[in-house]
């Protein structure tokens, strides 16, 4: 009897020996529950340079799109699909998830692990830092919303909101400007990231040009539709001082080993691939003006005597034709995420319409070439003799202003493809012909990422109609014309 | 009485200490009530013999005391004895044979005969936690399989021989040498967690991971490492069961909901046995399941190179093959060597071009041209003829103080790609020992060891030969030329050099090298094993403990040498696997009245589970040539990737039959689970399944037609719970930039407040059987609903997140299965048994998170998706469409086909209509014949090969002539072109014609996704067995042996039927939830094998 009873209970004494906290066992041993936000702020910089520069067919097609490069077989890209490898979707992961996310979650975790020497919260280089990550937010949401148009902006970076609504693109951009001129008035003082930050090492000095800089570009960027809005952005970055030499240039220093180079090498040259020819759009006129950046753009072609480039969307012969330079595919080269030529092409372009700018128009337009030609390594001399050439000086190159800033500045922000896709859009100078295969016209936005169609149906069918059609032939607010 | 123990028992565990004080009494009144039943009659040694149909022993056939668990097995000759009383009946089982009882009304020898008879309704079968039933008693879907069954044919994965055996099982295998099996019962229930069957080994949980890497199963490269199941030997197997629903395998709690397929191991019996089995096999590869190549055009995309024709390069030899300029004026004709493709010049005996060849010093045509012809070998040729070695020796032995088994298997299979190979070494050990009448101890340990070598790559990758042949391809490149090449000089002299000035791959390596270079290996040693003690407290009661270990250690070796097309490297992956299971289990089995029979069992289970691995390779190319080491890295090593995965479940369990007259039988089992990883609070489920079974056929003993008829139902839930660390959040360390750490948040949101996920499932059946068992059938329905799935629910990435965790999702599956079984012909010497398997489940995604109507599973290469799409089958094909006007495919103004404007659209469908599988068996004197025929009706899959190839102009569809009948290669101007059929937007028929001299016309570039759809339909003769006994005369001359049979067994005869082009619709990438995608498709091997089984 008692032995059947023991028996009964057997199981229970069984288990009496493993009453232990069994939740205490789902807790991962091998990676952190807590980092600290400057580690966060580095992956996200990084990321957020590899994606502005990569040039893989799977992300970074810019180059392509703007006919700086062309593909030599395998020409799908150079026609503008972008639904077979989902570009889309790849743009809009890395900046929301990699880039934008990781930026929001140093900003939450520094209010409580930057400290000072006795533990307590380090204010002013907290309000540095919070300021700088802001901006490096700001600038990622500028290449967002001038790709896509609206989107999931108030509602974006919330877990609780698992399917954001989207907002309008100019309320978008807007608040963007506001959030920028904060960031300004915040920065002060020396105390920052240091080396976390690969930039511009956190010096709050730099970091107030850069974003000088950014409002001056997205200030410029709406000028066509709202010029009260652009003009008091533009004059207010002015006023605060914008990037003043090559050497305030916001450079991503790569490294020479994996996996921290540039990522151009690792696409071009670790990978033994020869996709990519220069395009007959860019050499030709680049050779007419004896442009002195050609050999530090592109490599002679296969016969090894001159400058040859493909026919844009066309299948292209490797060997025939010129391909990116080696300077451009050295494992170390370094990102350019806003350089000071680009600015003064910005000045000069303000000043053309009417802004307050000191200066000239044909100064700031000089300047801007010379610098770049000296940024990619070119002399200040070889600046000044391409400057004597009718078709380079401001005053007698053709075309008015628009035509002569917009044909020097695709020549400067070579191997920036999406720089100059916006750029190109805005001036609409230099004309680009799409390919005759290509599968649609010259994209002026992308589409959604198709994975927002399938389940964050309802706000993308409204975004969608709101902004005139999810289609590549879809203008963007502030591209008028 | 049970429901009573079963509350009690539970009240117990619950703590309701005022009800256990109510039920003491309760308690007490049982245990006087079962000691009441006892019997104490005269026992006596009762001996016998038991034989088969032709009179010979009967081994290892069970011999117990009715209502009882004593008993005892026959021995090699089929001779037992055991102390029984003289009033007692003796019962005897075998697994395939039917049962019989016999009174011994107080005799002392019995002479039996069991009657072999593969659907017996008596038969034994094995169920839950290893509790033998007869099959009679069963009132939920379990179906057997005698272990001679899968191990006859002699291959090394037991899985695959499963196939078209057993209803509502589909199996999916790969091409690949020791490649994975998809195993799933009923439909995947789980959208993104795991779908496959549980394998148990005597009553212990055997680990079947795949862990083949995210990219692997996505096509996008590496090794199908196969999955862990895979270690059981074949010869081991007495026999398997299956336990498809819900309801039978309700007891092994999470883990049974996908179903549980139990393996029984043979058993030692007394006296000696021997068994030794020697095969060996030869094979080919089937030339239909492989490409045909066109043999019209070379190597090119078209013609835009260098010469007047646009179809070759124009180099000066006397150069260096240089471009032709001042300097290097003679120009001659050159294949484009970088150029993958065969869109090039049309072949002429006449011209004369430099090739691959004519570039290496050390080839006979260095530095000459040959003529543009076709490939004497094409790829075909490159693969191997297979051959493998099959040994095994099994030894048995038993007294009645004890018994033992030792088994040594061996495998050697070399696969049909140059330098590959998977050796297995197998050995099971497993004894008893009777310490007293009342405790006998039991222990097992199994080790096998798996060494790969050169395993096939997969996917879409360089070291994918597979892919390389399927779609991007030279048709004017000689295999047998390649071959001599990487032999001559051991480099890696390509075909595909990136320019006849600059010799380095550009992307393929000679496939030579790549098997020889560009090796992996891998290793896996395992341990499992178990100790049980059992102890009969009288002769309805035991207690049975029991300690399990399922541990083993793997190693992973990947390489690329350098002169690769791809970045030189080496990386190694470590992993650990060990799962403790600790078991107390107590089983009454008791005739507690004239016509009624109660069995109970209580239980407790204690499982830990340990999953380490580390995995580490060189960064950015090696030092030393051949040196695959990480000190041999050419910039310093990034930090090992290490996982430590720890779990820990808690369960107990009851469960209670009553039988009335062998008529009626109800069971009723509950089980408890408490899991670590469920957050706290919410980390304990019960599931509950009750089961009526109703044999109406005693109904009608009259009525001579029917033999047998029950029906059954029942109702089942089944809990399980979360993946391991899905409830806190952790980030990701990223390797520092420079001196700067990085790290980033977790793309996955995990979720503090999961429930533990339900399946809740009904099944009926229904199983008669005519004529004195000539005929007959076992059919069921079942309807399962898997509901609070816990999900990696995909969100919208503008979170900063790809998913979160949430308990969302439901699916339902349905299905019917249905076995008949017939003997067409049976006489004396000639017997004709058919077996037919029919399995029909149709699934769909019913709900899922909140308003999202699609949950992306995983995307591929092509723009294809597979999905959870609301309201769809599970695992939906989604990408670019054709567009239909009045159901034709409509052609746009440039005269190609127009795409739907996403990528978007439901394009297929992998799951099957049905699945079927017809066994027939012939024996005539000592010559038996079996053969299967597996079938598979409906399902689609997506072809990345034909999505490249028909693009890439390898195939004979993209060549020949026109409607015009001239080359449809010649350009638009000479005649040449094709007009897609189709009509144009306002409906009228495409008239416009389009190139075809350039690549692409048939493939990915203008055909959207849904044109490489196939159907993945298949009718094959998947095995057959002819198998010869030596007859009795010849054997008493050798009286050393029992028996020699001789067999000649072949697999994968033929594929009568299918659909698909140039591959077969079986072949998957990897087991798991992504079905439905190919690329680089290995051929099938038919394989025939000559074994000889001795028996001492």
């Amino acid at each position: 009897m008692k032995k059947i009873i023991i028996l009964l209970l057997l199981p229970l004494l069984f288990m009496a020996g493993c009453t232990k906290d069994l939740t205490s066992l789902n807790e991962d041993p091998k990676n952190p529950s807590v980092v600290p936000s400057y580690a966060l702020f580095t992956n996200a910089q990084r990321t957020l340079s590899n994606t502005l520069t990569s040039s893989s067919v799977n992300l970074n097609i810019f180059r392509l799109i703007v006919q700086y490069w062309t593909e030599t077989t395998y020409t799908d890209e150079s026609n503008y699909d972008l639904q077979t490898r989902q570009i889309p979707r790849g743009v809009w992961n890395s900046l929301y998830r990699d880039v934008l996310r990781d930026f929001q979650e140093a900003k939450n975790l520094i209010p409580t692990d930057v400290l000072d020497g006795t533990g307590k919260p380090d204010v002013a280089k907290q309000k540095n830092e919070m300021a700088i990550v802001d901006i490096m937010q700001v600038y990622t949401w500028y290449y967002l919303v001038t790709t896509f148009g609206n989107l999931p902006y108030s509602e974006a970076l919330n877990i609780d909101k698992p399917f954001p609504k989207y907002d309008d693109q100019k309320a978008i951009y807007t608040d963007l400007l506001f959030r920028l001129n904060a960031d300004i008035a915040a920065l002060g003082g020396t105390a920052s990231f240091g080396s976390a930050d690969v930039l511009y090492k956190g010096d709050p000095a730099k970091w107030k040009k850069f974003a000088a800089s950014l409002q001056l570009k997205m200030g410029m960027t709406i000028a066509d539709s709202d010029p009260a809005l652009a003009k008091t952005a533009v004059e207010a970055a002015i006023a605060t001082g914008v990037l003043a030499g090559n050497n305030d240039n916001a450079l991503f220093s790569y490294l020479s080993g994996p996996p921290n180079t540039n990522p151009i090498w690792v696409d071009l040259v670790q990978s033994g691939r020869k996709d990519f020819v220069a395009t007959s759009t860019i050499i030709n006129k680049m050779k007419t003006l004896g442009d002195p950046r050609l050999p530090f753009y592109f490599t002679l072609d296969g016969g090894g005597t001159d400058y040859i480039g493909g026919i844009a969307g066309a299948s292209n012969n490797y060997t025939t034709y010129s391909k990116p330079s080696a300077k451009i595919t050295a494992a170390d080269f370094p990102a350019l995420l806003m350089g000071y030529s680009e600015v003064r092409f910005l000045l000069s372009e303000a000043k053309e319409r009417g802004y307050n700018v000191p200066g000239t128009a044909a100064e700031h337009y000089s300047a801007a070439i010379t610098a770049s030609i000296q940024y990619w390594g070119g002399t200040a001399t070889q600046a000044a003799t391409y400057l004597l050439q009718p078709e380079v000086a401001y005053s007698t190159a053709t075309g008015d202003w628009k035509q002569k800033i917009g044909t020097q500045k695709y020549f400067s922000l070579y191997n920036r493809g999406w720089d100059e896709w916006i750029e190109q859009r805005r001036l609409d100078q230099p004309v680009i012909v799409a390919p005759s295969t290509a599968v649609s016209e010259y994209p002026v936005r992308f589409t959604y990422n198709v994975d927002e169609q399938n389940i964050n149906t309802a706000n993308y069918n409204a975004a969608s109609t709101a902004i005139g059609g999810d289609e590549v032939t879809t203008k963007l607010f502030w591209d008028k014309f | 009485m049970v429901f009573l123990l079963l509350q009690i028992f539970f009240s117990i565990f619950l703590n309701k200490k005022k009800y256990i004080m109510k039920n003491f009494k309760l308690i007490m009144m049982f245990g006087l009530m079962f000691f009441g039943f006892q019997l104490f009659a005269q026992t006596s040694t009762v001996k016998g013999k038991v034989t088969d149909e032709t009179g010979a022993g009967l081994p290892g056939v069970s011999v117990v005391l009715k209502g009882t668990s004593v008993g005892t097995s026959t021995g090699p000759d089929g001779s037992f004895s055991l102390m029984a009383p003289a009033t007692a009946t003796l019962v005897f089982t075998s697994v395939g044979l039917s049962r019989v009882e016999e009174p011994v009304r107080g005799r002392t020898t019995l002479s039996i005969q069991l009657v072999k008879s593969s659907n017996s309704l008596d038969e034994v079968v094995v169920t839950a936690l290893g509790i033998r039933r007869s099959k009679n008693s069963l009132s939920y879907a379990a179906q057997t399989v005698a272990g001679d069954e899968v191990s006859k044919t002699r291959t090394n994965n037991f899985m695959n021989n499963l196939s078209g055996k057993v209803s509502g099982v589909e199996i999916r295998q790969t091409n690949s040498l020791g490649g994975s099996s998809n195993v799933v019962l009923r439909g995947a229930k789980s959208i993104t967690g795991n779908n496959q069957a549980l394998f148990v080994i005597d009553g212990v949980p055997f680990d079947n991971s795949n862990n083949n890497s995210g990219n692997q199963v996505t096509g996008r490269g590496g090794y199908d490492y196969g999955n862990a199941a895979a270690d059981i030997n074949p010869d081991d197997i007495d026999a398997i069961t299956v336990l498809k629903g819900a309801a039978a395998s309700a007891l092994y709690g999470s883990r049974g909901s996908n179903g549980v397929i139990l393996i029984t191991t043979k058993k030692g019996r007394k006296g000696l046995g021997v068994t030794i089995n020697s095969g060996i096999t030869a094979g080919s590869i089937l030339k239909n399941t492989f490409a045909s190549y066109q043999k019209e055009y070379g190597g090119g995309y078209g013609p835009y190179y260098e010469d007047g024709t646009g179809y070759f390069l124009f180099r000066d030899p006397n150069s260096g093959f240089s471009p032709v300029s001042s300097s290097s004026p003679n120009g001659r004709l050159v294949v484009p060597t970088s150029e993958d493709a065969s869109y090039g010049g049309k072949f002429d005996p006449n011209l004369l071009v430099y090739q691959w060849n004519a570039f290496d010093p050390s080839s006979p045509n260095f530095g000459k041209a040959t003529p543009w012809v076709g490939a004497a070998n094409d790829p075909t040729t490159f693969f191997t003829k297979p051959t493998s070695y099959n040994n095994s020796v099994f030894i048995d032995g038993g007294s009645d103080k004890g018994t033992f088994k030792l088994g040594y298997t061996r495998t050697d299979d070399n696969g049909i790609v140059p330098n590959s190979k998977v050796t297995k070494n197998l050995m099971n050990f497993s004894s008893t020992y009777n310490i007293t009448d009342k405790l006998t101890a039991g222990a097992s340990i199994n080790y096998s060891n798996i060494v790969g070598k050169g395993r096939y790559g997969t996917g879409y990758d360089d070291k994918n030969l597979a892919t390389n042949f399927r779609q991007w391809w030279q048709t004017n490149v000689d295999v047998a030329e390649l071959k001599s090449a990487y032999f001559r000089t051991g480099r890696n002299v390509t075909w595909n050099p990136a320019d006849p000035t600059d010799l380095t791959p550009i992307y393929w390596d000679n496939p030579y090298f790549t098997r020889y270079e560009n090796f992996q290996n891998d290793t896996r040693n395992r341990y499992f094993g178990y100790a049980t003690l059992n102890y009969k407290i009288t002769d309805w009661l035991n207690v049975l403990g029991r300690v399990s270990i399922d541990q083993y250690s793997e190693i992973q070796e990947e390489r690329q040498a350098m002169g690769s097309v791809t970045v030189s490297n080496y990386s190694r992956f470590n992993r650990t696997y060990n799962e403790t299971n600790f078991d107390l289990l107590i089983n009454f089995d008791k005739d507690v009245a004239k016509n009624l029979n109660v069995k109970g069992l209580l239980g407790a289970n204690i499982r830990k589970q340990t999953i380490e691995s580390i995995s580490a390779s060189t960064n950015g190319g090696l030092i030393v040539p051949k040196i695959y080491a990480l000190s041999n890295s050419a910039n310093p090593v990034n930090a090992p990737l290490e996982s430590d995965l720890r779990k820990e479940v808690d369960g107990v369990f009851a469960g209670g039959t009553i039988s009335y007259k062998d008529m009626l039988t109800l069971d009723v089992t509950v089980r408890r689970d408490a899991s670590s990883t469920l957050p706290k609070g919410n980390n304990s489920y019960y599931y509950p399944s009750v089961s009526l079974g109703y044999v109406f056929s005693k109904l009608f003993e009259k009525a001579t037609w029917l033999t047998y008829g029950k029906i059954r139902a029942n109702y089942a839930e089944v809990g399980a719970d979360a993946p391991f660390y899905s409830t806190l959040d952790v980030y990701n360390i990223v390797n520092p930039f420079g001196s700067s750490p990085q790290a980033s948040v977790a793309s996955t949101k995990n979720n503090p407040s999961l429930l533990p996920e339900k399946t809740k499932s009904t099944e009926i059946g229904l199983e008669m059987s005519f004529l004195r068992s000539r005929i007959g059938f076992d059919m069921s329905y079942y309807n399962a609903e898997s509901f609070n799935q816990i999900l990696p629910t995909t969100v919208s990435t503008a979170t900063g997140y790809s998913s979160k965790f949430l308990n969302a999702g439901t699916i339902i599956n349905k299905g019917l299965e249905v076995s008949l079984y017939g003997t067409p012909i049976k006489t004396k010497d000639f017997s004709w048994n058919v077996n037919i398997n029919w399995t029909r489940n149709r699934n769909n995604v019913k709900a899922l998170f909140e308003g999202s109507s699609n949950l992306l599973l995983a995307s591929f290469q092509g723009g294809v998706s597979i999905n959870a799409t609301l309201g769809q089958p599970f695992g939906t094909l989604r990408g670019a469409n054709f567009v239909y006007t009045n159901g034709q495919k409509t052609i746009g103004s440039n005269g190609r086909y127009l795409q739907s404007a996403t990528s978007n659209e439901v394009i297929g469908n992998p799951n099957p209509d049905w699945i079927g599988g017809i066994n027939n068996s012939i024996k005539y004197k000592n010559v038996s014949l079996s053969w299967l025929v597996d079938v598979r009706q409906g399902g689609d899959l997506f072809s990345l090969d034909l999505y490249y190839g028909l693009a890439t102009g390898l195939y004979p569809e993209t060549t020949g002539l026109n409607e015009l009948g001239n080359q449809s290669r010649n350009e638009i101007s000479d005649g040449g072109g094709i007009i897609n059929p189709g009509v144009t937007a306002d409906g009228k028929q495409n008239t416009t014609r389009v190139t075809n001299a350039q690549f692409g016309s048939y493939g990915y570039r203008r055909v959207p996704a849904a044109g490489f759809v196939y159907d993945a339909s298949y009718v094959k003769l998947r095995e057959a067995v002819l198998t010869y006994s030596l007859p009795g005369s010849i054997m008493k001359m050798v009286p050393a042996f029992k028996g020699i049979d001789l067999s000649l067994i072949g697999r994968n005869l033929w594929i009568i039927h299918k659909n698909l082009p140039y591959a077969d619709p079986e072949e998957a990438i990897s087991s798991g939830n992504l079905q439905g995608y190919q690329v680089g498709a290995y051929p099938t091997t038919r394989a025939f094998t000559f074994n000889v089984k001795l028996r001492f």
